[in-house]
């Protein structure tokens, strides 16, 4: 097999220069696929029997907690190649993924209050597993860029930072399960229940989709503008950002 | 070859557990602070919340575990900072033996010396602050197997942060939320028992988390002190 393409992933200077050419792409796609999907999911859903229109805080609130669930995965794999292989590359693309990942979380629980508020009369609910995981999710990722702010060395806090996603990402699946299990304890038949949702028809689903592909398309392009940002940051002083600079 | 010179990794691994043994005896307030911070903490919550034996007797298991927790976060602060500034860690990453065994050692001399004393004494916190007798051997079991789990999650928090010089508020936000499932499991083992459910389920999954901690843990300390210690 064919191994280049992985070693030139490890190149900052080809990533930055593939990258320019997909950007336009993925940003135009982006804007669509948002535009489409918050105007529709916001303004056109019809109200539900049950949830009247607060589905419509749901399409949102579902598609930005899929996303948020990819950063630990990403984080772990990226720290990997960093431990392994010692992927400059990898390292940028993970520390910024920590904050993004955080904000992630963030929307969710605020998203999902939002609509809990309404639907479950209540801003937050101990007894539900899913809100009390993510929280931790979210406590996790402070934890890495705390951890990332507080090292100095730009090696040392890659590494370190990589070894604390892969520990992390093992350790939101176990509080995610010991948080379910906690719960199922508690209260044997849950009225808060999601179920609502499958019973929705394509004119539900299909918003939804759309705005999971939005997100997808916004998580990418917002972690490849950081990790750009990181490549022109710490290449500085290589010809060809010195050349970029000079001609912009 | 001096092969036959050199002792096994499992006399290093005694001579590790005793060198911290005997540097805890000799700095007996180190040993103490946390035992006493555990009690302290405890018994601000009778304060804090409410003197009605009742209410104090629902919420003591969660006290007991919350205040376990914290004093662990709190000792956990001696487990590699003396050695890391006088150097001794750099001697034991260097030295030929498996970095696991080392640092097991290491977190085994910690736990005995901060995790045990606070798990002896449970029960009397438990009595004074009206856990029901039902309980009693529950917690004391699950601390005892919970508490060396703390010590063991902690340990990794502490080796990627030993470098940094003021670094207690990051530990805690590092390592509290890793240690929520042993929460969970050891606050519910008391609840469950209290309703009659049998105790060695909880027990089992005790021994689960300890088993996997044991297992896994120490490999990423010692991954953590190398990065940590260049």
């Amino acid at each position: 097999m064919n191994w280049t393409w992985f070693h030139k992933l490890g190149s900052p200077k080809w990533f930055y220069e593939l990258t320019s050419k997909w950007l336009p792409w993925l940003i135009g796609a982006m804007v669509i696929f948002l535009a489409v999907g918050v105007v529709w999911a916001l303004l056109y859903i019809p109200p539900d029997y049950q949830q009247s229109y607060t589905t419509r805080i749901l399409v949102i609130h579902v598609a930005v907690a899929g996303t948020s669930l990819a950063f630990f995965p990403l984080m772990a794999v990226a720290g990997t190649i960093t431990l392994v292989w010692r992927m400059k590359l990898a390292d940028m693309v993970a520390k910024n993924a920590a904050p993004l990942g955080a904000w992630f979380s963030f929307i969710t629980l605020a998203t999902g209050s939002l609509w809990g508020s309404v639907m479950w009369g209540t801003w937050w609910e101990w007894s539900d597993a899913r809100l009390v995981s993510m929280l931790f999710q979210f406590f996790l990722l402070v934890g890495v860029v705390a951890l990332r702010s507080a090292l100095e060395d730009n090696d040392t806090a890659a590494r370190a930072c990589a070894l604390l996603s892969i520990v992390g990402c093992i350790n939101v699946v176990i509080i995610k399960y010991s948080v379910e299990w906690w719960n199922v304890l508690h209260q044997p038949s849950s009225p808060l229940s999601m179920s609502g949702e499958s019973a929705n028809g394509p004119e539900f689903w299909v918003p939804t989709v759309v705005m999971i592909v939005a997100v997808y398309l916004f998580f990418a392009v917002s972690l490849i503008l950081a990790t750009r940002n990181e490549i022109l940051q710490r290449e500085r002083k290589a010809a060809w950002v010195q050349e970029l600079v000079s001609k912009a | 070859m001096s092969q036959a010179a050199s002792p096994s990794t499992g006399h290093a691994f005694l001579a590790t557990l005793k060198r911290d043994l005997v540097i805890a005896y000799k700095r007996k307030n180190d040993m103490l602070n946390p035992f006493m911070f555990f009690l302290i903490v405890a018994t601000l919550f009778p304060i804090g919340i409410t003197p009605d034996p009742e209410r104090l007797g629902e919420i003591s298991a969660g006290v007991l575990w919350i205040s376990a927790l914290l004093a662990s976060l709190l000792a956990m602060d001696n487990l590699y900072r003396s050695d890391y500034e006088d150097g001794s860690l750099e001697q034991l990453l260097l030295c030929p033996y498996p970095l696991y065994y080392l640092v097991l050692a290491k977190n085994l001399a910690h736990w005995l010396v901060s995790g045990l004393p606070v798990v002896l004494v449970s029960p009397l916190i438990a009595y004074m602050l009206n856990l029901p007798q039902e309980a009693y051997l529950t917690l004391f079991l699950t601390l005892l197997m919970g508490t060396p789990v703390l010590s063991l999650l902690g340990s990794i928090g502490v080796a990627l942060t030993v470098g940094l010089g003021s670094r207690g508020l990051i530990l805690a936000v590092i390592t509290l939320p890793m240690s929520v499932p042993v929460l969970i499991a050891g606050t519910l083992a008391v609840q469950q028992t209290l309703n009659g459910a049998p105790l060695l389920a909880y027990l089992a999954i005790m021994g689960a988390m300890l088993l996997t901690a044991l297992t896994l843990a120490p490999l990423a300390s010692a991954a953590a002190l190398r990065i940590s210690v260049n």
